[in-house]
C-alpha cells in the first residue's frame, strides 16, 4: 500500500442511494465512494452522554472509495493511517469480502486530503475498523451489483446467473461468458443508472469467508526489507533539511537570538526568522542541527518549574469537580458512619508516547500550493496547522500520510509539518523536518498525571453497598481541539472525556459517584495510547483488589458477584473465567510468584488479565506471564487483534514498572532513552492473548488490552507481598519503601 | 571516500567524520536503515559491519575503510528472503516496523554468530532493541524459528 495517488478525483455527485459516485483517476472508470465520519467532539461528547442520538451530519465527500485499474484489480482509497494496527488489511477484508474478490485483487491505497476527503476523526480512538465495517462494506457490495447489472446487460444474461470470479463477472460455471472488471468499467457512461433501488443486502457474519479468517497483514512484506517509506523517510527532488530553535526551559519566549555563527556553518542554507519561530535549512540535517546549536539565543524565563509544581496542581478537590456518574447517594452512605469505609489514594505519573519514528515531515511549499508528507494520524488538522502557518487556505495544502512509525496519540498532531512548510516557504525548496529523541521527549505533548481518591463500604455480606471514586487529570482531548470546542463541551461535561475514559465504575453497586477535576498543567499534555484507560482502571481495579482483600474474598469471585445481570455482565464474566482458567487461577503458582487479576471496559471491548509476578530482593518486579482475554465481538483479523493484545501489554508492562516523565528545573529531565528508558525483551512477559467472541457486533481493539495490566501487576504483587503499591510506576525503591 | 555497500562498491563525497546512518539515508537515499535515538541506545540504526551487528548512527565512515556494510537492503539473497525476514513475515511480527530493520539485523548477526542458541541466548542478544508497539512476544518465537531453519539449511547444504 501507500503508493501515494496525488491525480485528482474529486467531482463526486450523490446517488440515490446516498453513496458518492464520481469519476476515477483513469477515463472511463467508475468511482463508488462512502461517506463516514463524524466530527471527533459531537461523537465523543454523544458518547459520553447516555442514550444521546449523534447529530447527523450530512456528508459531501467520501472517506473510502473504489476506482477499477486497468488490470481489472480493484483499488481501495482509505483515509485511516497505517501505524502498525493492521487497519489497511482489516479494511481491505471488508472490501473484498462483499467484492466477493480475492485479497490479492484488492490494492489498498493511502488517499491524501486532495482526493476528495475529509476525516476529522484522523486515526484514533480504536475505531477506525469499527466505524468503517457497514459502510465500507455497504460501498462494496454495492460496487459489486452495480458491476453485476453492468454485465448482464453486457453478456445479455439474467444477473441472478451471475457470479464474481478472479478478476471479471461471469456466468456461473461458465468461462465462456465473461467479462472483466475493466472493461465493465470502461463501456458503462452512466453509472448511476446502475446504482441499485434498494440497499444491497450484507453478507451475514456466518457467511464471511475473508472477514474473520487469519490473513497475513498485507504492510509486513515491506517492512522486513526496508522498503516501507514513512515520514521520516520521504524524500523530494532538490530537498533540504531543517532544524528549529527550541527554547532552553518550558513557556520561554525569544528576547534575541544572533545567529552570524551559524550562517557560517558549512553546508547551511539559510536562517529562518518568523517571530518566535527560528529555524536553520541546510544540506544535511546534521549541519541544520550544529547551527541551530551555535545561535547565540536569549530568553524571557520565569521561575523554572520543578515536579512538585505539576504534583500540587494535580489533586481531587477542595472545589468542585464534574459528576459524571451518579447512581443513588454514595456521599450520603459514606459520610453516614465514617467507621468501616475504606479509603485509598492512587497517583500516576506524566508519560511520553515516544513512538520510534519521531515527528517528521517533508514540506514543499510552492507560491500557491504546499504538498506534505506527514507521519500523521491526522491529516485534516495537519493541513488547517499547515495553512494557518504560511498564510494559505486549506484548500492549498495537499497532505499525504506516509506509514507512520508508531502513532500511540503522539501523531494525532504533527508539530513538525508546519514547521517543515515555514522553512520550506523560506528556503524555497522542499524542506523536511525530523525530530531528533530530545526534542520528541522534551517537545511533545505528555500523558497528564493523575490522582485518585477512592471510597468505598462493604456491607454485613462483604458485597460494596457504596463506592466514590474522585479523579483529577490533566486535559487529554481538550488540549488539542480549538478553544470554542473545549468550552462547549466542558459546559456540557466540565471534565475532559479523554481523561475520564475508563473512570465510570461498571460493577453493580446500589450507590456510585464519579467525580473528576479538570486541572490545567503548565505543561502540554495529551493523548497517549487508550488515553485515561490505563491510569483509571489502576485505581479503580487495584482498589477493588483492596475491597476483596477486606472482604476475606478471592479477588475473582469477588468480582464476579458484583457483575450485574446485564449484556456487559454476562461479557466481563465471560473473559474473566477465560482469562483465570487460562492462567490456573485458584491453582499454587510456582514457587516466589503470584498472580493477580484485572479487568476493564473500553470503547465497548471488555477485557481481563491476569499478571503471574515475582521480586526479587532488591525489589526489582518481574512479570513472567499475562494472559488476557478480550471480547471486541466480531474479529475481523485474529491475528492482528491478538497481536494488538500483545503490544498493549507491553505498553502497559512498561508504563507499569518503568515509565515516568518528570519536570526538572523547567523542562522534561529525559534528554534521550537513557533517561527515559523503554521495556525490552529481556524483561517481556509470555503473553497468552485469548479472544473471547460473544456476539458479532464488531468493536475496537487497538487500546482496550492496555487498560487493566498496571492493577493486574498491582494485585499480583499484594498476593506475593501483602505490599499494596498505589503509586506508578513500581519502581524497585517504592517496592522496597512499600 | 569509498564503501563496501550490500557486495556494491559507493564513493562517497563526504567529510570522514559523517556518520554511517547520514551517509546510507541522506546520501545514498538508503532509508531502509531507520533513525531512532542517535546515541546506540535503541537499535534502529542496526547494519552489519562485516557480519558484525552495528549501530550506524554513531558508527563514523572513517571506520569503514575496507569494511563490508550489509543493510536491510542488501539482506536478502535476490528475491530469496533471509532466513530471519522469512521468520518475521511468518509470525507476523512487524507492527509499526520502524524498529524492524535494526531487530532483523541484530537477529541476522546473532544467528550467524551462534547456529542453536537459547531462549536465554536471544533474550540477551535482543535485548539491546527497543520495540514501542511491543513486539517482543513475537520477535523471541521468530528469531528461535529463524535459528531453526538456517539449522535446517546448513544440513542440507
Amino acid at each position: 500500500m501507500s503508493k501515494s495517488n496525488t491525480e485528482n478525483t474529486k467531482r463526486w455527485r450523490i446517488t440515490r442511494r446516498g453513496f458518492l459516485i464520481g469519476a476515477g483517476a483513469a477515463a472511463g472508470s467508475v468511482a463508488l465512494g462512502v461517506a463516514f465520519g463524524l466530527p471527533v467532539l459531537r461523537i465523543k461528547v454523544a458518547g459520553m452522554l447516555e442514550n444521546a442520538t449523534i447529530p447527523s451530519n450530512a456528508p459531501k465527500e467520501p472517506s473510502a472509495w473504489f476506482e477499477i485499474l486497468a488490470d481489472s484489480r480493484i483499488r481501495l482509497f482509505v483515509t485511516k493511517a497505517e501505524m502498525g494496527q493492521g487497519v489497511h488489511t482489516a479494511l481491505a477484508q471488508f472490501a473484498a469480502e462483499e467484492l466477493e474478490i480475492g485479497l490479492a485483487d484488492l490494492e489498498v491505497t493511502q488517499a491524501s486530503t486532495e482526493q476528495g476527503f475529509r476525516d476529522s476523526t484522523g486515526t484514533s480512538g480504536s475505531g477506525s475498523v469499527s466505524g468503517m465495517s457497514e459502510p465500507l462494506r455497504q460501498a462494496a457490495a454495492t460496487l459489486r451489483e452495480m458491476l453485476k447489472a453492468q454485465a448482464a446487460t453486457q453478456l445479455n444474461q439474467p444477473v441472478a446467473s451471475l457470479v464474481v470470479f478472479g478478476r471479471g463477472i461471469q456466468v456461473k460455471n461458465d468461462g465462456g461468458r465473461r467479462v472483466e472488471f475493466a472493461a465493465l468499467a470502461a463501456t458503462q457512461r452512466q453509472w448511476m443508472q446502475q446504482v441499485p433501488k434498494e440497499s444491497v443486502a450484507l453478507k451475514k457474519p456466518s457467511e464471511f469467508k475473508i472477514i474473520g479468517a487469519p490473513v497475513s497483514r498485507i504492510d509486513i512484506p515491506d517492512k522486513v526489507t526496508g522498503r516501507a517509506i514513512y515520514g521520516y523517510d520521504a524524500r523530494a527532488e532538490g530537498m533540504l533539511y531543517g532544524t528549529v530553535l527550541r527554547p532552553p526551559t518550558l513557556g520561554a519566549t525569544l528576547k534575541s537570538v544572533d545567529s552570524a555563527e551559524a550562517e557560517k556553518i558549512s553546508g547551511v542554507v539559510r536562517i529562518v526568522r518568523d517571530g518566535e519561530f527560528v529555524g536553520a535549512v541546510a544540506r544535511t540535517r546534521a549541519a541544520a542541527q550544529t547551527a541551530v546549536s551555535t545561535m547565540q539565543a536569549q530568553w524571557n524565563e520565569s521561575k523554572p518549574l520543578q515536579q512538585a509544581d505539576i504534583d500540587a496542581l494535580v489533586t481531587v478537590g477542595p472545589d468542585a469537580g464534574a459528576q459524571i456518574q451518579r447512581i443513588g447517594d454514595a456521599a450520603a452512605v459514606l459520610d453516614a458512619q465514617t467507621n468501616g469505609s475504606i479509603t485509598a489514594e492512587y497517583r500516576t505519573p506524566m508519560a511520553i508516547q515516544t513512538p520510534m519514528e519521531p515527528q517528521a515531515a517533508l514540506a514543499d511549499v510552492r507560491a500557491d500550493k504546499a504538498t506534505i508528507w506527514a507521519s500523521t494520524q491526522s491529516p485534516d488538522l495537519v493541513r488547517r496547522r499547515v495553512a494557518d502557518a504560511i498564510g494559505f487556505k486549506p484548500e492549498q495544502v495537499e497532505v499525504i500520510t506516509t506509514y507512520l512509525g508508531g502513532g500511540f496519540g503522539r501523531k494525532s498532531d504533527t508539530e513538525a509539518a508546519a514547521e517543515a512548510a515555514l522553512l520550506s516557504k523560506a528556503a524555497g525548496a522542499p524542506v523536511h523536518v525530523g525530530w531528533t529523541r530530545s526534542e520528541e521527549l522534551r517537545y511533545g505533548y505528555v500523558r497528564p498525571p493523575t490522582h485518585h481518591v477512592l471510597r468505598a463500604r462493604l456491607d454485613a455480606d462483604g458485597r460494596i453497598a457504596a463506592f466514590e471514586h474522585r479523579q483529577a487529570s490533566g486535559d487529554v482531548l481538550f488540549a488539542l481541539l480549538p478553544k470554542v470546542a473545549t468550552t462547549i463541551a466542558g459546559g456540557i461535561l466540565g471534565a475532559d472525556f479523554g481523561a475520564t475514559r475508563g473512570a465510570m465504575l461498571r460493577y453493580d453497586v446500589p450507590n456510585v459517584s464519579t467525580i473528576a477535576w479538570r486541572r490545567s498543567l503548565p505543561v502540554r499534555t495529551g493523548p497517549w495510547r487508550g488515553l485515561g484507560a490505563l491510569p483509571n482502571a489502576f485505581a479503580l481495579e487495584s482498589f477493588i483488589d483492596e475491597l476483596a482483600t477486606t472482604a476475606g474474598a478471592d479477588p475473582l469471585t469477588f468480582r464476579l458477584r458484583h457483575l450485574p445481570d446485564n449484556d456487559w455482565g454476562r461479557r466481563m464474566t465471560a473473559v474473566l473465567r477465560a482469562a483465570a482458567e487460562a492462567s490456573n487461577w485458584g491453582s499454587a503458582p510456582p514457587s516466589g510468584r503470584a498472580r493477580g487479576i484485572a479487568c476493564a471496559t473500553d470503547v465497548d471491548t471488555v477485557v481481563a488479565q491476569v499478571a503471574e509476578v515475582s521480586v526479587d530482593a532488591q525489589g526489582k518486579i518481574r512479570v513472567h506471564h499475562v494472559t488476557a482475554a478480550m471480547d471486541c465481538g466480531l474479529v475481523v483479523n485474529p491475528d492482528g487483534a491478538r497481536a494488538q493484545v500483545e503490544g498493549n501489554v507491553m505498553w502497559g508492562v512498561g508504563s507499569t514498572l518503568i515509565e515516568e516523565a518528570h519536570i526538572e528545573n523547567g523542562r522534561f529531565a529525559a534528554a534521550n532513552f537513557d533517561g527515559y528508558p523503554l521495556l525490552t525483551l529481556k524483561d517481556a512477559p509470555i503473553v497468552n492473548a485469548i479472544l473471547v467472541k460473544s456476539d458479532d457486533k464488531i468493536r475496537g481493539a487497538g487500546e482496550p488490552a492496555i487498560a487493566p495490566v498496571a492493577a493486574a501487576i498491582g494485585n499480583a504483587v499484594f498476593a506475593l507481598t501483602g505490599k499494596r503499591l498505589r503509586n506508578l510506576p513500581f519502581t524497585p525503591e517504592r517496592v522496597l519503601a512499600a | 571516500m569509498e564503501l563496501t555497500i550490500n557486495g556494491v562498491k559507493r564513493t562517497v563525497s563526504a567529510p570522514e567524520s559523517r556518520l554511517l546512518l547520514h551517509v546510507l539515508r541522506e546520501d545514498l537515499e538508503m532509508t531502509g536503515t531507520k533513525f531512532g535515538c542517535g546515541a546506540g541506545i535503541c537499535g534502529a540504526c542496526t547494519v552489519m559491519v562485516d557480519g558484525v551487528a552495528t549501530r550506524s548512527c554513531i558508527t563514523p565512515i572513517s571506520t569503514l575503510a575496507e569494511k563490508s556494510i550489509t543493510t536491510i537492503e542488501g539482506l536478502a539473497d535476490g528475491e530469496r528472503l533471509h532466513p530471519v525476514q522469512q521468520a518475521f513475515i511468518d509470525a507476523q511480527v512487524p507492527q509499526c516496523g520502524w524498529c524492524m530493520s535494526g531487530q532483523i539485523m541484530t537477529a541476522a548477526a546473532f544467528l550467524a554468530s551462534n547456529a542453536s542458541p537459547s531462549g536465554d541466548d536471544i533474550s540477551e542478544a535482543m535485548s539491546n532493541n527497543y520495540c514501542r508497539c511491543g513486539c517482543y512476544h513475537r520477535i523471541r518465537i521468530a528469531v528461535a524459528a529463524a535459528a531453526r531453519t538456517s539449522a535446517a539449511n546448513e544440513v542440507q547444504s
